[in-house]
């Protein structure tokens, strides 16, 4: 057991994956020397060699292509993109190779692959290091989604993903990625996908979170607790498919949500949550499921910290809750 | 260098399209058998081409897509490989490839009418086939997005080192895209064993060569990945077939890629849905049967002694009472169930799918 930042989990995780298991290699711009940007890949190379730590040209396309085709063949490749923001030139082999070939081919070929990329802001990235596409993903059937927001969720959730027979895109909040350790060994089970965490437990007001924004609204709850307001936080892990039970009873007992991600609102994944609890637990909301996201603009450099929906906007939207 | 470079003299990057056919003298290239098995999948698959109007007309599928003019490429290109153990990443104007592989006709008509015998379980639109037991992978409509993973493929089998190379198959309308260069590119830089194949009808749906790709010869993209590139009359079966055990050979050897350009013609419309006329004039049309592959091996055959009329009576009768049979079949394996719509979205379903799936069922009970 050692204590591990979140990408020290993601490196021991892959580490310990590629030992167990030879079908497991891990390709993308730099990820072999360099160890990966943010050292997600570190030692790698070393361990298992450059045939099984690939560095490929600076090409999206290439890298989801490249592994849908080692997947079909029989490998279990993890791919990185260097940041969220750089999937869309590999955008077509992701919606239309990976997420289809289960389903166009009638399970004869499928593409057990692992996406990884680093996502959201806060580290002062501008558009393009920044983002939150999630939704683009979370709109296309076939692929499985995963953001975890501590260490040993990290480890466990990217065991699962590399075991999974599906392609998982793994999102890591970047701005969490050496915020805080936690203790990491081989004593962690891995975490099923699916599963929402409930990370605090409370009666009148239910915030459902993922990724990074986890850290603010736990801030935001301490704040309500000083003034008697129980929150309960319930941090989803598993975008797709995400835990609908976890989240509709915890609502169903508070009658009240608030739906925290940084991604800009419109026809998000806060959006799909705010109108399942609609439809689903109607009769015992006392207001109306709010979301609190990010602004539909380009994500701004400058103003970065004004975009993301911190604390104020939380408060802000919990007393209109609680006021309805 | 390769045997079969030195048997024929081929090199890459011929000013002219290297043609066989028609200045070989009466020693035979290939053996006897395997000449006549050739003209049989020429034949049969122009066979299955000509039963789609019927098939469109009669209800049985909703869209057909011909292969008249591209069989000869596609045929020597099947015949380069090993079924089953090379893999195949096909387009869908590949009817003759794909038969020419091995994949039961029964399974390709299943496929177009979209009945239980359909391997991908009516998932998905007419000339849309792929075959596990063959590794032939499943077509994207979205052109070109084949490549990359073949790309990938191609070094699975490389890291592996198993043997197996790997076959992408294309138009020219294909090279304009950037997944033929990122897939290429991957490919080169990891000297995987991917041959790749375009097949250039000179017409991209309506959009002619001219228009789509600078250079107009699909071959020059080659050099500037440093792979071999040939230019080949792919309306010359044996022609077509040297150069394709040729390219087969090289990437088998592990020297990485190589392209093939096989300059074809498309007799037909785009698919059921064009109308060539629009574009392209009768006189073309014309003036394009001259090469047909088919009467052009006949005579070969023919000029050889290798073939006769009897042979072709019997050739004609197998064809029909295979086709006949496989019709059946097709058909009579009945239409996919609803229930199937919401299987293999993932290995298991999710819970949202399970849901969507009773909405259904309540919608259909």
């Amino acid at each position: 057991m050692s204590r591990m930042s979140l990408v020290q989990g993601i490196a021991w995780a892959l580490e310990q994956e590629m030992e167990r298991d030879q079908r497991v290699l891990v390709l993308g711009e730099d990820v072999a020397k360099q160890g990966g940007v943010f050292r997600a890949t570190d030692g790698l190379l070393d361990r298992f060699g450059p045939e099984r730590v690939i560095d490929t040209p600076l090409s999206e396309s290439a890298i989801i292509g490249a592994a849908v085709g080692l997947a079909a063949y029989g490998f279990l490749p993890v791919a990185e993109i260097q940041f969220s923001d750089y999937v869309y030139p590999g955008f077509d082999q992701l919606v239309s190779q990976a997420a289809k070939l289960r389903y166009r081919s009638g399970s004869a070929f499928s593409a057990p692959l692992v996406l990884r990329m680093p996502s959201g802001g806060g580290v002062k990235g501008g558009h393009h290091h920044s983002q939150s596409p999630e939704a683009y993903f979370l709109h296309t059937p076939g692929l499985k989604v995963v953001m975890p927001s501590t260490p040993r969720d990290a480890v466990g959730l990217l065991i699962s993903a590399v075991r999974d027979p599906d392609p998982v895109v793994f999102m890591e909040p970047k701005r969490l990625y050496r915020l805080i350790k936690e203790e990491v060994g081989p004593d962690l089970a891995p975490l099923p996908l699916g599963q929402a965490a409930i990370r605090r437990e409370g009666k009148d007001l239910t915030l459902i979170t993922y990724g990074a924004c986890t850290v603010e609204t736990d801030q935001s709850a301490d704040e309500l607790a000083r003034v008697g307001i129980e929150a309960e936080i319930i941090d989803l892990r598993t975008l797709n498919p995400w835990d609908r039970e976890t989240v509709l009873n915890s609502v169903a007992k508070t009658g009240r949500a608030l739906i925290i991600a940084e991604a800009p609102s419109q026809a998000s994944f806060a959006s799909e949550i705010a109108a399942v609890i609609a439809e689903e637990v109607m009769d015992l909301l006392v207001a109306p499921p709010l979301r609190v996201t990010g602004f539909d603009t380009p994500y701004p450099y400058a103003q970065d910290l004004l975009y993301l929906p911190g604390v104020t906007r939380i408060l802000n939207a919990a007393k209109r809750s609680l006021d309805y | 260098m390769l045997e079969l470079h030195a048997q024929f003299g081929l090199e890459p990057f011929t000013a002219q399209p290297i043609t066989l056919m028609d200045s070989l003298g009466e020693e035979l290239p290939f053996p006897a058998p395997l000449l006549r098995q050739l003209y049989r999948d020429l034949r049969r698959a122009r066979r299955v081409d000509e039963e789609l109007p019927t098939l469109l007309a009669t209800g049985k599928t909703s869209f057909y897509m011909q292969v008249a003019g591209h069989e000869a490429a596609q045929v020597a290109l099947a015949q380069a490989l090993r079924p089953g153990k090379d893999w195949v990443f096909p387009y869908y104007r590949d009817t003759a490839l794909v038969l020419g592989l091995g994949l039961p006709l029964v399974e390709f008509l299943a496929q177009l009418m979209a009945t239980r015998a359909d391997p991908s379980k009516g998932r998905q639109m007419p000339h849309h086939p792929s075959s596990r037991a063959l590794n032939i992978f499943s077509v994207a409509s979205t052109i070109a997005s084949h490549i990359p993973p073949a790309a990938g493929t191609a070094l699975g089998a490389k890291l592996k080192r198993s043997g197996e190379i790997v076959l992408a198959s294309f138009g020219e309308g294909a090279t304009s895209e950037g997944e033929f260069h990122t897939g290429l590119n991957f490919a080169t830089v990891q000297k995987a064993p991917l041959v790749l194949a375009c097949q250039n009808n000179g017409y991209a749906i309506s959009v002619p060569a001219a228009a789509q790709s600078a250079p107009v010869r699909v071959v020059e993209k080659a050099r500037g990945y440093g792979i071999p590139g040939y230019l080949v009359d792919g309306m010359d079966v044996i022609a077509s077939l040297v150069v394709a055990q040729a390219a087969a050979e090289y990437a088998r050897q592990g020297l990485g890629p190589v392209l093939i350009e096989f300059l074809v013609n498309r007799f037909g419309p785009h698919s059921s849905s064009d109308d060539h006329l629009r574009y392209r004039t009768q006189a073309e049309l014309a003036a394009e049967q001259k090469h047909d592959p088919i009467p052009r091996m006949a005579v070969f055959l023919r000029s050889r002694g290798l073939w006769d009329d009897t042979a072709e009576e019997a050739l004609s009768q197998e064809l029909e009472a295979e086709l006949d049979s496989a019709l059946l079949q097709a058909e009579a394996s009945g239409p996919v169930p609803p229930e199937w719509l919401f299987d293999d979205v993932y290995a298991e379903p999710t819970p949202l799918l399970q849901l969507q799936r009773d909405l259904l069922n309540e919608e259909t009970s």
